[in-house]
């Protein structure tokens, strides 16, 4: 709150008013600091994000601009617009694209309260109003000037009726920096509109990255997400979805994969408050060494919400001694017409495949460096761009070193 | 061949024969505890077709799995040879790459791997093992393209998932041509006619015969004696109670098929 204090006047009120800023800084006073002791924090390494020095965004402390001809960035997805953010600052103006407009901040539940922090101080925001069909990545960079400051990345979202959006949210950071990487997505979708949001993790190994997303959906509107998270030292993302319009289908693929000491964890909850509207989720976790996985999928279907279908497959593979997964699947149904079905499982690789591979002559540490891939298989299939399908696969790769030495990327 | 209960079927040949490829001797296993194999002898040479029939839980599958190093079987006592070398100290991929083949009653799916990569690394395991040079992706689609036609398989399935989707009869070719591919001194065949339709039980039993040579030995664990109708067997071995409690030849199979298995199991009772 200090923080806030002291750069409060020098925050722009394009990006945010300063009546929203206020307003999430009273919200968050007013919560508290999220504790372990609750339910859907406990497995968040809280510790990690009460240690970041400060909170003030770092482009109110250093030009940003400066660096951003020295970062490496990937290359361009072919058909996509790029916005590109250095350190939650845009940094280079992208044609076609509505400029953005002033956010009012979004009403954030406890659950969501980082979501507030990023009300409270981001600097910019990528705002993007939506009609046709698009093809738009974001990029959030932050680099070595950063280091030890804060980021703020934003994105507000509207797709209008019928609409058509392929969205790529990708977050990349140098190894050292920041100390904090705070996000927020705010999306709506409009009746019959389509979005497919691939969302790509790759912090710095020091960062403590959260990201906060809420979504709206409206009649016949199909929202898919593509998740793959494997940077930061510790990543929590809480995100809810309201399934609010009738025939309104949401699908989340995601995967962690964590080694060392990092902690990747989710929370999401999905609210099916129309008839006809369905869920799919599958997440597939890799906890190597002492890393720690979470993932807590809450499905709520209202009594407005006859003929809802729910799915949930949520499986975690412990690989290291000391790591730990925690998979929370939790239907809740409030009305008699549903079908709904839901699996978690979570252990060591499956002995009946290892098995099968041996006996065809594969060496152990192969079998199981296939196993694992296959494992992640699933999800990384459906990121339907070959290019950033494997640049994921890199990334997931680079988690998992054996996988690299069996030679099985695309 | 020679069992411990068929004294005199062919210990004069045996004395003449080659040294046998895989010798089992007073095998004893446990599965959870309980007995199975109760003191399993059977020699097999190379160049010979040996069927092991039996009764459900007669330890049919499980000899093939313990020969083949599956883990969770306690080995009591007894020993295998495969070439001279002890089996049970090898492990597993150990014994798959010095020659021994499993074809699985129930081959597993594993979603994510395809077929091609599983089955060129199986190859270049393999040819490492014998000192070879590991064939390229060329090499092996010429090695693959020929037995994937003999299989009557679609070239398109070496891009899938292993055995993803997979009818029944469709992972019992793949089973027979991944052996096809890898060329084995010895295939153990875990029941590999069972849920075949008769136009699938030809294509694998015709698979099975082209592997039949004389520096090569199947051994086809089975229930039923049709397949023994296309990979017609030098030796039929009936396991009862853990123990081989009948050997002979084809006849005693077609006798199997008449009287059924209760009479020897009776008899490896008293």
């Amino acid at each position: 709150m200090r923080d806030y204090a002291a750069v409060a006047a020098r925050l722009p009120d394009a990006a945010v008013t300063h009546e929203a800023r206020a307003r999430a800084m009273h919200e968050l006073s007013r919560l508290g600091w999220p504790t372990s002791r609750d339910e859907q924090w406990r497995y968040t390494n809280l510790r990690a994000f009460e240690r970041v020095p400060a909170f003030a965004p770092a482009v109110l402390t250093r030009a940003a601009h400066d660096t951003a001809p020295a970062l490496e960035l990937p290359p361009a997805l072919p058909g996509f617009e790029r916005l590109l953010y250095v350190d939650g600052v845009r940094a280079v103006t992208g044609a076609g694209v509505a400029a953005p407009a002033a956010g009012s901040g979004t009403v954030w539940p406890a659950e969501q309260r980082f979501g507030l922090l990023c009300d409270m101080f981001a600097s910019d925001v990528a705002a993007l109003r939506i009609r046709g069909s698009s093809a738009i990545e974001v990029l959030f960079v932050t680099s070595a000037a950063a280091a030890g400051a804060a980021c703020y990345p934003r994105l507000q979202l509207a797709l209008e009726p019928d609409s058509q959006l392929q969205l790529v949210e990708r977050h990349l950071g140098a190894p050292d920096a920041p100390s904090l990487v705070c996000a927020n997505v705010a999306i709506e979708l409009g009746r019959g509109a389509q979005l497919t949001h691939y969302r790509l993790q790759q912090c710095g190994i020091h960062t403590a990255f959260t990201d906060t997303l809420s979504a709206q959906l409206a009649d016949q509107a199909s929202y898919s997400v593509r998740q793959v998270a494997i940077g930061a030292a510790c990543a929590r993302t809480s995100a809810q979805v309201q399934l609010a319009g009738r025939g309104a289908a949401f699908s989340w693929q995601a995967i962690a994969v964590g080694r060392g000491q990092q902690v990747h964890d989710t929370a999401l909850k999905v609210d099916h408050r129309a008839p006809d509207t369905r869920t799919e989720e599958v997440f597939r976790g890799i906890a190597d060494e002492r890393a720690r996985i979470a993932f807590s999928g809450h499905i709520h279907i209202a009594a407005s919400a006859p003929g809802s279908d729910a799915r949930q497959s949520l499986r975690g593979l412990i690989e290291g001694a000391g790591a730990e997964i925690d998979l929370r699947p939790r239907l809740e149904i409030n009305t008699d017409e549903v079908k709904a079905q839901h699996g978690a499982t979570t252990g060591a690789l499956d002995e009946n495949l290892m098995f099968y591979l041996l006996a065809r002559g594969i060496d152990r540490a192969t079998a199981r460096a296939l196993l694992k891939w296959a494992f992640l298989g699933d999800v990384l299939r459906a990121i339907e761009l070959p290019q950033l399908r494997s640049a994921a696969e890199h990334g997931a790769a680079g988690q998992l070193p054996d996988i690299l030495a069996i030679g099985a990327l695309t | 061949m020679s069992t411990d209960t068929d004294a005199g079927t062919n210990t004069a040949a045996a004395s003449a024969a080659p040294s046998p490829l895989l010798e089992i001797r007073d095998l004893r296993v446990k599965v959870g505890g309980q007995e199975v194999l109760r003191g399993v002898s059977l020699v097999v040479r190379s160049g010979e077709v040996h069927a092991i029939m039996g009764p459900n839980g007669s330890g049919k599958s499980t000899l093939a799995h313990v020969l083949a190093g599956r883990p969770g079987y306690e080995i009591i006592s007894g020993s295998a040879r495969f070439e001279g070398r002890d089996l049970f100290a090898l492990a597993p991929e150990q014994r798959a790459r010095a020659g021994l083949f499993l074809g699985f009653q129930y081959p597993v799916e594993i979603p994510g791997v395809n077929n091609a990569y599983l089955l060129k690394a199986a190859v270049n395991a393999a040819r490492r093992e014998r000192g070879q040079s590991e064939l390229d992706a060329f090499e092996f689609l010429s090695v693959v393209r020929a037995k994937i036609k003999l299989m009557q398989i679609d070239e398109s399935f070496l891009s899938r998932g292993v055995n993803e989707g997979f009818s029944g009869g469709e992972k019992k070719r793949n089973e027979i041509l991944q052996m096809l591919v890898l060329e084995p001194k010895l295939a153990l065949l875990d029941e590999t006619d069972s849920g075949l339709d008769i136009d699938a039980l030809k294509v694998v039993a015709n698979g099975i015969n082209t592997l039949r040579a004389a520096d090569r030995a199947i051994v086809l664990v089975t229930h039923y004696q049709r397949m023994l109708d296309y990979v017609v067997p030098d030796y039929v071995h009936v396991l009862a109670r853990g123990r081989i409690a009948r050997s002979g030849d084809r006849t005693l199979a077609l006798e199997l098929e008449k009287r059924g298995y209760d009479w020897i199991s009776e008899q490896a009772a008293a």
